[in-house]
């Protein structure tokens, strides 16, 4: 068992004329039993960079070691690693048993009955004992995925890789295997790494959440970390359900001015200080609806139970709300609404880099933010 | 709605009359060659009253086809004057001296050693081309398929002159070797294998497996279908060459269709003899067919991915 280290790692595609940087120097340190999520949209890396942990893919350049030793050479079948795939890949003409077995059949001494018994275990734990027997098409998905996991197990590999693996899944199925994932993998503690374009399954999952865009690594941090810390706009964007509402200011002095007339004074100045522009950021749940705020305009509001979606627009600029289920304002209706300037986000005009981020107090600040560029 | 069903009715049986139409044209030269094997050529070439029922001539017709002087249709035990020669393979020899070969047992024997090798190679080429990235692959495969339009009248030839170069003239190997890699059969293997999806490769490779274990333990077992049909397509293939095994082959060493060709005499026609030699030929291949046929299951390849 090991950590996994990725240093400046580089994946560049060549397809026909395009030239794709997949992977654009990514440094990740993956610690000893650690679950780690990489999350981000769809073609931002992570599947890629999961790859090349694999072995699947050949580094451009940069380097990956387990532990101590360099892989970055070795092929797939020498690294010692385990993936689960997203559609499972399971070998359609062997049964169960076998596609369990297969892994050790191929890569280890063990003898034959040795590979039955450790299938049989492993299988116990799935609660899939009784399928040993059956092809792959005549299980069910939720039955499949937990076969594929069997293969995985069995090994004993240095690390578990996932791609995606319960993106298969109806809704109940996942939730239900998503903790039962984290269970297991809490009990075999082994180092893993899982890839999902799915926030809150990050963010649920997730020892830490390692966030990609565009073939770079954005942050990474446990769950509250990014969510009240987020680096950059992107992040606070992508972390956060429904998503934080962002919109252009202008600063005078202390005051921001926004659109449809927003304009609120910062106690404390110091992160706009010197810029004439910033990009003002408020999470739905941070915005309670009060008598004498900022005015918007309802349009459709979504009745959720516990909670209310109130969608809105101040100006041309649309908001989402989180708002306590009694208030229950008609579309059309204009209200107004109040934040508290802890809650409050600020970015980078330019950048999008974070000048201020969640200051409550929630939990301490782990990193400081990056240097944000100066606005010229 | 009840003008709906009409319609369909009419379609349906339209698409039955012409699928049975199809059967009849297909069936009745074969049903023909039957017929005629079991008949006195005077019964069957009869233009005033042919008939058309089995008659009670066939082991007549069968003992004058065995009774030539220039053809071994089927063979008989051995005078020990014949064996085989593949090369370096003469342990082959004693054994095939208990055996005096005809040209049933010749194209049998060619036919199989073919099939094998050639599905072993076409589905290896296939599985290179449809599963790796590889320098000028594009090119490669355009030039094998480019070969598919070569008749074979214009290589008869350069092939003859290649096959006595390396001494296989009157070989066996000399009708095997020049279609070993059939274009048509890398081409077919190659299309079929692109739906392997290539998570399932992965995650062998994965699971430890070595490139060469890929092929066999992933991608062998999950063409069986394919693998089937293409086995017929290149024993027909090799059944029915005619033109290079006349040129490249002795009188002892003729397959069926020149076995055949030798009944055209110059006088005359040995019809009934031919028509028991065209019988007799589609035996094989029809047992083939049937022991091959179950195979034929599509979807073998499913439960491989989740869609």
């Amino acid at each position: 068992m090991s950590g996994i280290t990725l240093q400046t790692v580089r994946k560049e595609f060549e397809t026909g004329d395009e030239h794709v940087v997949a992977v654009d120097d990514v440094d990740l340190e993956i610690r000893d039993g650690e679950f780690l999520v990489l999350v981000g949209p769809s073609g931002c890396g992570k599947t890629t960079t999961l790859r090349c942990i694999a072995g699947l893919e050949d580094v451009t350049d940069g380097t990956i070691a387990f532990g101590d030793d360099d892989v970055t050479d070795l092929r797939a079948r020498e690294r010692d690693v385990a993936m689960v795939f997203q559609n499972y890949a399971l070998y359609p003409h062997m049964n169960v048993r076998e596609n369990i077995g297969m892994g050790l059949k191929l890569s280890s001494s063990m003898t034959s009955a040795e590979i039955d018994a450790k299938v049989q275990d492993v299988a116990e734990l799935l609660g899939i004992e009784d399928l040993l027997g059956q092809k792959p098409k005549e299980l069910s998905g939720g039955q499949q995925q937990r076969v594929a996991l069997g293969r995985a197990i069995v090994r004993d590999p240095a690390a578990f890789l996932m791609d995606e693996p319960l993106s298969n899944l109806d809704a109940k199925l996942r939730a239900q295997m998503r903790t039962e994932l984290q269970t297991l993998q809490h009990d075999l503690d082994v180092t893993t790494v899982y890839v999902t374009h799915d926030q809150t399954e990050a963010m649920a999952m997730g020892d830490r959440i390692a966030i990609m865009n565009g073939g770079e690594l954005q942050q990474v941090g446990t769950a509250e970390e990014v969510y009240r810390s987020p680096v950059n706009e992107f992040v606070a964007d992508f972390i956060g359900s429904p998503s934080i509402n962002t919109f252009d200011a202008t600063v005078e002095g202390a005051t921001l001015h926004g659109p449809g007339g927003f304009e609120y004074t910062l106690s404390d100045p110091s992160p706009v200080e010197g810029r004439d522009r910033v990009r003002v950021g408020i999470r739905p749940e941070d915005m309670t609806l009060v008598d004498d705020g900022v005015a918007i305009d309802t349009t459709v509001l979504e009745p959720m139970g516990n909670e209310n979606f109130l969608y809105a627009t101040m100006g041309d600029q649309e908001l989402t709300l989180r708002v306590v289920p009694s208030a229950r304002p008609s579309p059309g209706d204009t209200v107004e609404f109040a934040f508290d300037e802890d809650a409050l986000y600020l970015f980078d005009a330019n950048s999008g880099a974070a000048l201020k981020t969640k200051t409550d107090a929630g939990a301490p600040l782990v990193e400081e933010p990056e240097e944000p560029e100066v606005a010229e | 709605m009840r003008e709906e069903t009409r319609r369909e009715a009419v379609w349906q049986f339209l698409t039955y009359a012409f699928v049975l139409l199809g059967a009849v044209v297909t069936m009745v030269p074969l049903y023909w060659i039957a017929v005629a094997s079991t008949l006195k050529e005077s019964e069957f070439l009869s233009s005033t009253s042919p008939r058309l029922l089995p008659g009670d001539s066939f082991l007549a017709n069968f003992e004058s086809l065995q009774a030539r002087q220039n053809v071994q249709f089927v063979g008989h035990p051995g005078e020990m004057t014949q064996y085989i020669d593949l090369g370096p393979f003469y342990f082959a020899y004693d054994f095939w001296h208990l055996w005096d070969m005809g040209a049933m047992e010749s194209s049998i024997f060619v036919a199989v050693v073919y099939t094998a090798l050639s599905l072993l190679l076409c589905s290896m080429a296939g599985f290179a081309f449809a599963k790796y990235e590889f320098r000028f692959k594009k090119p490669i495969f355009y030039a094998i398929l480019a070969t598919l339009i070569l008749p074979i009248q214009l290589l008869v030839i350069p092939l003859f002159l290649l096959m006595s170069q390396l001494g296989l003239t009157n070989n066996y190997w000399a009708i095997i070797l020049p279609w070993a890699a059939n274009p048509l059969g890398i081409f077919l293997m190659r299309q079929n294998m692109r739906s392997i999806p290539d998570a399932l490769l992965e995650s062998a490779r994965m699971d430890g497996a070595t490139e060469f274990q890929l092929y066999y333990k992933i991608a062998l077992p999950t063409m069986k279908s394919s693998l089937a049909a293409l086995a017929i397509i290149l024993f027909l293939f090799q059944w029915n060459l005619f033109l290079f095994p006349l040129v490249i082959l002795d009188q002892g060493k003729y397959t069926i269709p020149v076995a055949i060709n030798q009944l055209v005499g110059a006088q005359r026609v040995y019809y009934d003899q031919i028509m028991v030699a065209a019988a007799l030929s589609v035996i094989p291949v029809f047992l083939l067919f049937l022991f091959l046929q179950k195979q034929f299951v599509s979807g073998i390849l499913a439960g491989a991915v989740k869609e």
